[in-house]
């Protein structure tokens, strides 16, 4: 017999250790295997027993529920087969294949399930082919931005300079996200493999992961993934860096004065990191997601990628549903589906049982959509043509019972307490955005200081300097004018 | 050291260097460099008491004694000519 | 006249070589391909709003005020970080923007103080003048929110304060404090609206930080936030007038900015060619010592030292001068009497000390500063190259890629420059550093040297020697250039003698100390490193070897081929202001302006013709050689215009003897300083801020230096020694400095095309000035050495006769300190003295644990020389076996200690080794107490009416 059982911190966090142990003192005889997690939150600790290599899994499990699932009981929690399980069945997962299937830093599993495929596909080409292959896919950064892959390296590949690098941003912090850190912790040799394919394609013979210090999970798999691959991807050699809980740290040049020791402070641009990055060298510097996409893109070719998606939105999406909703988890699926699909077909509604009031997407600069809005596509254009973002692929849902003047404040405090500080619409506006809209609430001056909101958010969307401050509007703009009775407006119009 | 002591330690302390570089022509350069850059006095002492002199220093002071003329054996002692620019020594 | 701020195009200027042309506002503009929109604009002369930008600093793009519409471009991108592009169409006012700039000084005015009235910058600030500019009429938010107001007022610096309160987080200062000065003292503290400048100490305030109070991050400020207290106390200036500096060498032009005769601030001059806008503690801010209240004013006589002084009239002074001096000569005979020109004088003074010597005194007895600190420099490099002068300009810094420092400290000597040099070490150029002491250079912030020879003192012939030998024996030496620029035979001669196996490093590392292994590494990264340049101070010069040191220096450039172009080179960093311009104007005794021997006929017959006088023939006496003449009895009488050379010279109890046994002393300076402690006769001397001349400095630049108040002495310097030299018969009779430049360029060639119009055209000048180079000469030996071919010297290491026994176990060093200068007569009237209000002697943990002394305690230090107390410093920069100290304070008087020894072939002093011994002290020296009672006695002084 085996057991298999997450070691993704997300399991750990519901005990999947604890089940572990009592797994091992009631069954001593079987093989207790910790693979990576499927990406159903709602149903970790998830167990899989295989017998005569049939696997049957339950979920969520707890020591006291495996007497009786060793017993053949535990009805009430089993679930069968998970790959047949509707969250799954339902999804393209291109990116995470290998969830719940393989254990995360084993080698032969990621060899016998096509690893390494996309690697031995690059090395037969050259650079500018891999770049073209790439640019055919249609792959667009995962991170937020959207800006094609291809291009990026292609800027990399053609800039002057003996010594490239390639950066993975792995900093992820926007509120409701977990792809990159389930991506690490489950599967840690893909984005591996990615950062060595980008290597090759650009002439960067070192990379960099940075990852955010509150994932000592990933951190520690990535560290041994890397060590354990060091002879596969050589001579490229990847290095792994820890953050220091700054979320603007997110933001690529931020994330670059970091790595290099510096204040976590955004960079003007140009110059482009393509052409001055890392240490003043070019660098790629792309999200996990998008890194971990081209494996599959070099060993299937360009159009299996391509054939998924909507308009410029190419291939799948690993989209996070989190907040208050009934079934939380990792979603990839192909550009496309709606808003709407993803909370309440997928999703299955809230957790509380209440209605949705509003969907925040791309995090906590992500604008808070209504549920009129669920039509929307999940699509980079779609969401920009209704003043949104699909940004890292987080939608946190809200029921009836959220203030959206206070979720408007929050983004504005949100905004004041992550600055870096340097610009000053971000560093000053976003206080003073809190200040008014409290006193939009009081009832003072009201119109003019909602005028004076407006105002403010345009000079912060148009004269910040990264996407931090020229994004906190979205979610403010978006509160004040899908819900204004929360401001105390009759309806939108007044 | 008093001032006719010190005296006698500079010549042998230029002998000593001069010798130092190898120069073909040791003496001549000792002599060379103390008529270009010390003081009358000074030099009357040395010739007027030359106790103590190692035997390049000697054979320099004698030679300037003699008031035979040693030549310019090193650069530093080829100075600017009146209607000449570029050169210093400036120290 | 008036006050106006320098010219600011925003970000620094392109030195693209291809041309750019868009269009902007409608007016089209050509200038370098990677000019950002920002300063093409300012260019044509439109001023986009900017706060965060300057064009001494990258651009940053971080105040958001300069956003510009692009045709064809999304959004509004910053001006600043935006490089021009062919056939860009840039609108710089729009409605959008002037609505985007508005909302964002509406945001910076919503946290700031709104004291302008009485505001420090009231009329000169960036901020008000933006605000303005912007069209801001109204602050929606109030001020009631949040703010940064309540701060408190840093007033720690002594020379600046720090309001928090006014800042608006730009971060020039930060970036001045990295880019310009590479001091990373300062920095942004915390996120978002909780960002504020810190100076990152526990305390956070400046005086207690890193901060070197170089002035950089003041003159960067766009507020009051960092201002002056001169400033804050008189006010905005009405006046500038750019002048040059006179503390060292590197020759920092500054604006001297005015209200009346006071002077509210020096601010380094962005075009000054040598500081290229920087600046450092001293030039910048210990000015102050001009209006001190020691200052000596009124001319003094005394029959004898132990008298109080007398105040007289000037007539009285310079008839009682005179007549001494003649009455002198005429007992003792015409070679008895001498004088010392000052390198802290202008050259026009300092030719018309030499000249009054020689054609008044009528004899050679002339000698200047430059004999105890870069002699040997213009012996070893006349030798070699055929001409001493440096062979680069400060600039030549920026294409060096192996930087070769030995002897010399630049960061506290030279800072100006060691600023320069630190910007190019953190663009990636490789450093190696020769000194027995670990220099800041060796590690400091984003700094750290490739390779550190912690020699044993004494020892650089031996280092750069072996270093020689492992160039000619592993093949590196430059042949091609060899074969063309210098004299074959005499390399062959010399590789064979440092290829010996006796010149190895591992054979000369028991003498040197030095980590073979290390040395060949070094030699080999100079010689193989791309642009090799080598620096070099007086820890080269300063020794019994420092001639053949220097000549050991020039061997290695030769020989790896680092002669004649950018980058390269072998660069004497000098100390003094106008050390070079003394030199140049014939201040050795041996030699006329224009380095002409006094021995040669056609030379002394144009300056006879000129001056009308017969012009003796033979060398005159060094200083060293006239205290030595003074003892035996045959030099009786000296004028010393602004030098200090009790203090300053080797050996004081020599020195003083020396002093004592003439009969007058005549000193002429702005104190009454150590030397005029044995002075008969005072004549008060003027500042560099109370005259008119030129300074030239250590890159040959010849620099106009300006009057920007009067005399509190009712004379210039010069003044001064024309009125000395008619009381003594001479018929002198100039009436401005510039008529002294031109009997200079009238009897020096290398001046020829110099005069006061041309400089004020020109901004500085750099000789030789003449038909052949118009417009001057900014790197030597080009196409090839100026005189002839390069000679390469063979320079066998002789080992100093200061040797350390058991009497005296350790070796002494001596150096300086950023926050002083040389004998700290100025700098000690200064705030300065906040960083170091007294000499220390640095000694290692383990020499002093053996002696059992504790950090900060008294110590006696003493040699055969003599002995004196400091308190000791416990650190591991210095080796085992060596200790170290500052000559800035006279209480301490390093020099007592100091033997005389000096160079073989100059007699500069060794002073950086002498055979010390260090035990606990109870208590000052007999030396000191007896000093310090003659120093009371001897600074008595009667008061003119009391005479009366």
């Amino acid at each position: 017999m085996r057991i298999l059982i997450s070691d993704d911190a997300l399991a750990i966090a519901c005990g999947a250790d604890r089940v572990a142990n009592a797994f091992a003192k009631a069954a001593p005889d079987a093989e207790i295997v910790r693979v990576s997690s499927w990406g159903m939150h709602w149903l970790e600790p998830l167990v899989e027993i295989e017998l005569d290599g049939t696997r049957t899994g339950y979920g969520p499990v707890s020591p006291a529920d495996v007497p009786a699932i060793l017993d053949g009981r535990g009805d009430a929690i089993r679930i069968g087969d998970v790959a047949a399980h509707p969250f799954i069945a339902a999804q393209t997962r291109l990116t995470f294949a290998r969830a719940g299937r393989t254990r995360p830093l084993s080698l032969d599993d990621y060899e016998a399930t096509g690893g390494w495929a996309g690697l031995r596909a690059a090395r037969a080409m050259t650079p500018q082919q891999i770049v073209e292959t790439v640019t055919a896919s249609g792959l667009r950064g995962r991170g937020g931005a959207g800006f094609p892959a291809g291009i990026k390296w292609k800027t990399v590949l053609d800039a002057p300079g003996a010594r490239k690098y390639i950066v993975c941003n792995a900093d992820e912090g926007d509120s409701g996200t977990f792809a990159d850190r389930m991506l690490i912790e489950g599967d840690p040799y893909l984005l591996i493999e990615g950062m060595a394919i980008a290597g090759l394609a650009t002439g960067a013979d070192t990379g960099f992961v940075y990852v955010r210090s509150e994932y000592p999970h990933a951190i520690a798999k990535l560290e041994a993934a890397v060590a354990a691959s060091r002879a596969i991807v050589a001579p490229f050699r990847i290095e792994v860096r820890t953050g220091a809980g700054a979320y603007v740290c997110g933001e690529e040049t931020s994330l670059l004065n970091s790595l290099e020791g510096k204040r976590g402070e955004v960079r003007a641009k140009p110059p482009l990191p393509a052409h001055q990055g890392l240490f003043g060298r070019p660098t790629v510097i792309n999200n996990v997601l998008t890194l971990a996409a081209v494996p599959f893109v070099l060993a299937e070719g360009p159009q299996a990628y391509a054939d998924y998606g909507m308009g410029r939105s190419r291939g799948t999406m690993p989209i996070q549903l989190a907040g208050n909703i009934r079934h939380g988890g990792l979603f990839e699926t192909a550009f496309g589906i709606t808003l709407g699909e993803l909370v309440d077909a997928i999703g299955g509604g809230t957790e509380s049982g209440r209605p949705v009031r509003a969907v925040q997407v791309g995090g906590p600069l992500g604008a808070y959509f209504p549920p009129a809005l669920f039509d929307t596509p999940f699509d980079y254009e779609a969401f920009a043509a209704r003043d949104g973002l699909i940004g890292h692929g987080g939608v946190t849902v809200f029921d009836d019972r959220v203030d959206m003047a206070a979720q408007a404040r929050f983004a504005m405090a949100f905004c004041a307490v992550e600055s870096c500080g340097k610009c000053t619409p971000c560093r000053i506006g976003s206080t003073r955005g809190i200040e008014t809209i409290d006193r939009i609430v009081a009832n003072e001056n009201r119109l003019a200081n909602i005028a004076l909101v407006e105002e403010l958010c345009e000079t912060m969307k148009f004269g910040s300097l990264c996407a931090l401050g020229g994004f906190t509007p979205y979610p403010v703009l978006s509160a004040l004018h899908h819900f204004p009775e929360d401001f105390g407006l009759k309806d939108a119009a007044e | 050291m008093n001032g006719q002591e010190r005296l006698i330690y500079m010549a042998n302390q230029i002998a000593r260097n001069l010798g130092a570089m190898q120069h073909d022509h040791a003496v001549a350069a000792v002599a060379d460099h103390i008529r270009m850059f010390w003081d009358p006095r000074m030099k009357a002492k040395v010739f007027a008491d030359g106790a103590g002199l190692s035997p390049i220093a000697a054979a320099a002071i004698e030679m300037l004694k003699q008031g035979v003329d040693p030549g310019h054996q090193t650069r530093a002692t080829e100075f600017n000519a009146v209607d000449e620019t570029g050169g210093s020594d400036a120290g | 006249m008036g006050y106006e701020r320098q010219p600011d195009f925003g970000t620094p200027a392109s030195s693209s070589e291809e041309q750019v042309t868009l269009t902007i506002d409608g007016r089209p503009v050509t200038v370098p391909a990677g000019t950002t929109v920002m300063r093409a604009a300012a260019e044509i002369g439109t001023a986009i709003p900017k706060l965060c930008a300057t064009d001494s600093l990258k651009q940053f793009g971080s105040c958001r005020l300069c956003l510009v519409e692009i045709d064809g471009a999304r959004g509004t991108p910053a001006s600043c970080t935006t490089p021009v592009a062919p056939g860009m169409t840039v609108h710089t006012q729009t409605p959008r923007l002037q609505k985007l700039r508005k909302g964002v000084m509406e945001l910076y005015i919503s946290d700031h103080p709104l004291d302008c009235l009485t505001c420090a910058a009231n009329g000169d600030c960036e901020l008000q003048d933006q605000a303005g500019a912007v069209g801001l009429r109204d602050v929606r938010y109030g001020y009631q929110g949040a703010n940064h107001l309540g701060q408190a007022k840093d007033r720690s610096n002594p020379y600046f304060d720090f309001e928090s309160s006014k800042c608006i987080v730009c971060s020039r200062c930060v970036r001045a404090c990295e880019e310009v000065q590479g001091t990373f003292a300062l920095t942004i503290q915390g996120r978002g609206f909780g960002s504020k400048v810190s100076a990152g100490t526990a305390d956070d305030d400046f005086l207690s930080s890193e901060c070197v109070s170089c002035g950089a991050c003041v003159q960067a400020c766009p507020t009051a936030t960092l201002s002056e207290k001169s400033l804050i106390e008189i006010g905005t200036p009405e006046r500038s007038v750019v002048t040059t500096c006179a503390y060292c060498g590197v020759g920092c032009t500054f604006r001297a900015e005015m209200r009346g005769e006071q002077l509210v601030r020096m601010v380094p001059w962005k075009d000054g060619k040598a500081n290229r806008g920087h600046s450092c503690v001293k030039g910048r801010f210990a000015w102050g010592y001009a209006q001190h209240e020691e200052r000596i004013t009124r001319p003094m006589i005394r029959a004898s030292i132990d008298q109080p002084w007398q105040e007289v009239s000037w007539e009285q002074a310079f008839a009682h001068a005179a007549s001494e001096l003649k009455r002198i000569q005429a007992k003792y005979g015409q070679r008895s009497i001498g004088g010392i020109t000052s390198s802290r004088c202008t050259n026009e003074e300092t030719f018309l000390v030499q000249k009054l010597i020689r054609a008044g005194f009528g004899n050679n007895n002339v000698d200047t500063c430059a004999r105890v600190c870069h002699s040997p420099t213009g012996y070893g490099l006349k030798t070699t190259f055929g001409t001493s002068a440096g062979t680069q300009d400060f600039d030549s810094v920026e294409h060096t890629d192996v930087m070769l420092v030995i002897g010399a400290n630049p960061t506290d000597a030279h800072p100006v420059f060691g600023s320069r040099m630190k910007k190019r070490l953190r663009e990636g150029a490789k450093l190696i550093v020769i000194d027995p002491r670990r220099t800041d250079l060796v590690r400091s912030p984003h700094i750290e040297a490739a390779h550190h020879l912690p020699l044993r003192p004494g020892t650089n012939v031996a280092v750069l020697t072996a270093m020689a030998h492992v160039v000619v024996t592993e093949g590196l030496a430059d042949e091609a250039f060899i074969r063309e620029r210098c004299d074959w035979d005499e390399y062959r001669d010399w590789a064979e003698f440092v290829s010996h196996e006796r010149n190895s490093p591992e054979t000369l590392a028991p003498v040197t100390l030095v980590d073979p292994a290390e040395l060949r590494a070094a030699a080999r990264l100079y010689a193989t490193g791309g642009n090799g340049a080598i620096y070099y101070g007086l820890g080269v010069t300063e020794h019994s070897q420092g001639s053949s040191t220097v000549m050991a220096i020039a061997n290695l450039a030769m020989a790896t081929g680092n002669i004649g172009r950018p980058g390269v080179g072998v660069n004497p960093l000098r100390g003094q202001n106008n050390v070079q311009g003394a030199c140049d104007m014939g201040s050795f005794p041996h030699e006329l302006s224009g380095y002409r021997h006094i021995s040669d006929g056609a030379t002394r017959a144009l300056f006879e013709q000129d001056w009308g006088v017969d012009l003796d023939p033979e060398p005159g006496l060094r200083i060293p050689n006239m205290l030595d003449a003074a003892v035996d009895g045959s030099f009786k009488a000296i004028y010393i215009q602004g030098e200090d050379i009790l203090q300053s010279d080797p050996d004081t109890r020599h020195v003083s003897a020396g002093l004592a046994a003439m009969e007058c002393v005549i000193v002429q300076d702005l104190f009454l300083n150590e030397t005029a402690n044995y002075a008969h006769i005072f004549l008060p001397g003027s500042t560099f801020l109370e005259k008119d001349g030129t300074f030239t400095n250590a890159e040959r630049r010849i620099q106009p230096v300006r009057k920007v108040m009067t005399p509190l002495n009712g004379y210039a310097d010069w003044e001064v020694t024309q009125e000395l030299a008619r009381a003594m018969g001479l018929d002198w009779n100039y009436a401005h400095p510039g008529e002294i430049m031109d009997e200079i360029a009238r009897l020096t060639p290398s001046f020829a095309g110099v005069n006061f119009r041309r400089l004020d055209e020109a901004g500085s000048l750099q000789w030789p000035v003449n038909e052949a180079a118009p417009q001057g000469t900014p790197t030597m030996h080009i196409d090839g050495f100026v005189r002839g071919k390069g000679k390469f010297v063979v320079t066998d290491y002789v080992p100093t006769d200061e040797k350390t026994g058991p009497r005296f176990p350790l070796l002494l060093t001596t150096g300086r300190i950023l926050s002083h200068y040389n004998v700290g007569a100025q700098t000690r009237r200064t705030a300065n003295t906040a960083w170091h209000p007294e000499d220390r002697l640095e000694i290692h943990p383990v020499d002093a644990e053996d002696r059992g002394l504790k950090d900060g305690e008294w110590v006696r230090l003493a040699s055969r020389s003599g002995e004196t107390t400091l308190r000791a410093l416990i650190t591991d920069r210095v080796a085992p076996g060596v200790v170290y100290t500052t000559f800035h304070h006279p209480a301490t008087q390093a020099n007592v200690v100091t033997t005389d020894f000096s160079d073989w072939a100059t007699n500069c002093p060794e002073y950086k080794v002498t055979a010390v011994q260090v035990t606990p002290s109870n208590g000052p020296t007999d030396w000191q107490e007896d000093y310090e009672a003659l120093s009371e006695r001897s600074r008595r002084i009667a008061p003119l009416e009391a005479a009366e």
